[in-house]
């Protein structure tokens, strides 16, 4: 295998999984360099486990990478060498428009032309949706579907500090004591100042069954990660569940077994507390039911009453509120959806800062 | 060892002797498989710090100490904990040491505080609190780094276990131009540039989720799995007991015992109803226990295992194949 043909299997491979694998021209070239250096010169089965090795980083990636890299070599060798750089071939074109064939009515239907006589029984036949082309979903676009992950969930956390100093004074403080030396001329004691401490305090409400169940996996993370005092730095975090409308009932656990009063929720919250909840406000199912819409309100309005940090997420994306419960709910409340940038937003209005609202 | 496939350095970094006076003594009893040397090789060639993930006990840290052993270059390792910063492994900073040195300095000169009270011959012994390079204490990369003749290896373990920033805040060192500078440094002092990029092998089990992707991306990934087939682990046992330890001398277990063990434990492995696979490093240990203490009935068939409290730990796993009477 010569170099020009590693190469060119190399930027296919490269092109087709820069997005999923997160790579950069580096990457590329450093596997270029690698060739130049005669790694992987063997033969495509070496070239791929060099390439692997540089650009697969968890241990459930390398099958695709594997399955890719092989599509690409067998793609490349049937092509006869050619020395023009293979492209991937173009899609299988696929029709734009599905051939929309308009449903006949059953009473044209004229009757089968030798009607046996099993077949007297009339039978309302059934009306069938013209069949789309269902779009290859088994790539790794889709397993690797994660709008938040629990990295940026520990990051955003941590924007959620109210630092305090606090406790006994036991931290040196080196420049002050340098200072202070410097200052009386000979050296008499260390400074000490105090921790700084953080005091935050957060009320963490999640919509738990029903339409949420798809999403139980990022709540799950939310919780799991803002808990984790030592990553995400919440100093206080209490939890409660809920189904749809928060004050029908709270829960103590995601089982939604162990209710508790709302009024003990609401007496946990003070004006330093920041309220997160977590809720499609109808939008998974596009309802817009306005019983649940005057319950929220209600709810909300309890809550604002104690603290203005409050802010809602929503793992709908914006363009579904429209229509539903929740495009009202947001004019309440500032709603934003379960994204990076939507959850930066939300931790932005949990410390109280921006009054910007979405919907 | 094996002879089969070996470590590659380039010639103009080898050590001009063949070996560095500080590199480890011990050969160290590895068996590494042909695709991690590739890694390795692959990470040496492109200056990139090789990340080793696997089960605990397959030999991740063992690792960077064969490859110093191996290549003959020093090893640094750095032991990750919660609280470790990535300036930690470059360089520590005694701030107090010189604040104290110029304390005594003063107390020692006569005038206002005359000498009287101050203890004699508590002279800062070859520090001067003038210089500020005389407190600075080196890390694993920061020696790394400063070695003149030829790359050292360091391994930085477990390094998940650190803040999740760590590895971000590593990035930039480990990459051109490979330097560093010291603050606290006159501003004469030219930073710390490596003459020779180490070998950086990071070894992490995902305790606490995944690492950022700018630094995966930069990183040649390998992940070890525990040997599947019996003779991988005979050719570990082998490696093992072919290396004497100074002062300790191992009988290596019969043929007939390895087989047995093996075969016993490949089979409760692959079972697949364990919570906590045992690892290399605890085969070994049981082997060792069972040849040293004497075999006790029971290695074939269903019968009670031998010293299970090398293999098991973990409560539900005890039960299922420990407590039997």
């Amino acid at each position: 295998m010569n170099d020009y043909e590693s190469q060119a299997i190399l930027l296919a491979v490269f092109e087709r999984l820069r997005k999923d694998l997160g790579l950069g021209i580096g990457e590329l070239l450093a596997v270029y360099r690698a060739v130049a250096g005669g790694f992987g010169t063997e033969g495509p089965e070496a070239l791929c486990e060099v390439a692997r090795l540089l650009w697969c980083h968890a241990r459930e990636a390398e099958e695709d990478f594997n399955a890719v890299f092989n599509e690409v070599v067998a793609q490349m060798t049937r092509h006869t060498p050619t020395t023009e750089p293979v492209k991937p071939e173009p899609p299988v074109d696929r029709p734009l428009s599905p051939p929309h064939e308009p449903p006949v009515p059953p009473v044209n239907i004229p009757p089968p032309a030798a009607p046996s006589p099993l077949m007297v029984e009339p039978a309302p036949l059934p009306v069938k949706t013209p069949m789309r082309p269902v779009q290859d979903i088994t790539g790794p676009e889709l397993r690797a579907y994660w709008p938040l992950s629990r990295r940026s969930m520990v990051y955003a956390w941590r924007y959620l500090r109210r630092t305090v100093k606090e406790g006994p004074r036991d931290v040196l403080n080196v420049a002050a004591t340098v200072e202070q030396a410097a200052r009386i001329g000979f050296f008499l004691c260390p400074v000490y100042d105090r921790r700084m401490q953080n005091k935050n305090h957060l009320v963490l409400l999640i919509d738990q069954g029903g339409s949420m169940v798809p999403f139980h996996r990022f709540t799950r993370d939310l919780e799991e990660t803002a808990r984790d005092g030592q990553k995400s730095q919440i100093q206080r975090v209490d939890l409660a569940y809920f189904q749809n409308v928060p004050p029908e009932h709270i829960f103590r656990d995601p089982h939604l077994m162990s209710p508790f009063p709302l009024k003990n929720l609401l007496a946990w919250i003070d004006p330093d507390t920041s309220v997160l909840v977590v809720s499609d406000a109808g939008a998974a199912r596009g309802h817009r039911r306005n019983e649940r819409i005057r319950a929220t309100a209600e709810f909300l309005s309890q809550v604002k009453r104690r603290t203005t940090q409050l802010a809602w997420l929503n793992p709908m994306p914006q363009t579904r509120w429209a229509g539903t419960s929740a495009q009202f709910i947001a004019r309440l409340v500032p709603m934003f959806q379960m994204d990076r940038e939507g959850f930066g937003n939300a931790i932005v209005a949990l410390r109280g800062q921006s009054q910007g609202r979405r919907g | 060892m094996t002879a089969s496939p070996s470590f590659n350095l380039h010639e103009d970094y080898r050590p001009p002797s063949g070996r560095h006076p500080d590199a480890p003594k011990n050969p160290e009893p590895y068996v590494a498989a042909e695709n991690l040397v590739t890694a390795v090789n692959l990470a040496i060639f492109l200056q990139r710090p090789l990340l080793l993930e696997g089960e605990a006990g397959c030999g991740k840290s063992r690792l960077a100490r064969h490859v110093a052993h191996q290549l003959g270059l020093p090893l640094y390792e750095w032991p990750v904990r919660s609280t470790s910063r990535a300036q930690d492994g470059l360089y520590t900073y005694d701030s107090i040491l010189r604040l104290h040195d110029v304390h005594l300095k003063q107390a020692n000169k006569p005038g206002l505080f005359g000498a009287k009270s101050a203890l004699p011959g508590k002279a800062t012994t070859g520090r001067n609190p003038e210089k500020p390079m005389d407190y600075v204490n080196y890390g694993a990369l920061g020696e790394a780094f400063r070695l003149q003749e030829c790359p050292a290896v360091v391994l930085i373990d477990e390094i998940d276990k650190a803040d999740i920033d760590f590895p971000n805040d590593l990035l930039t060192v480990l990459e051109e131009p490979w330097k560093f500078e010291i603050t606290q440094a006159d501003d004469d002092t030219p930073p710390i540039i490596a003459k020779h990029p180490p070998i950086v092998i990071i070894t992490s089990n995902k305790e606490k989720g995944n690492l950022p992707e700018p630094f995966l991306r930069r990183c040649v990934y390998f992940y070890i799995e525990f040997p599947a087939d019996k003779e991988r682990l005979k050719d570990i046992i082998k490696a093992h007991y072919s290396i004497k330890k100074s002062g300790e001398a191992i009988t290596p277990p019969t043929d007939e015992l390895t087989d047995a063990a093996c075969e016993r434990f490949l089979a409760i492995r692959n079972k697949g109803d364990l919570h906590k696979k045992p690892g290399t490093s605890e085969f070994l240990d049981w082997l060792k226990a069972m040849s040293s203490f004497g075999k006790l009935s029971g290695l074939s068939g269903e019968a009670k295992l031998p010293y299970p409290e090398l293999l098991f730990k973990i409560h539900a796993d005890w039960d299922r194949y420990a407590a039997k009477p």
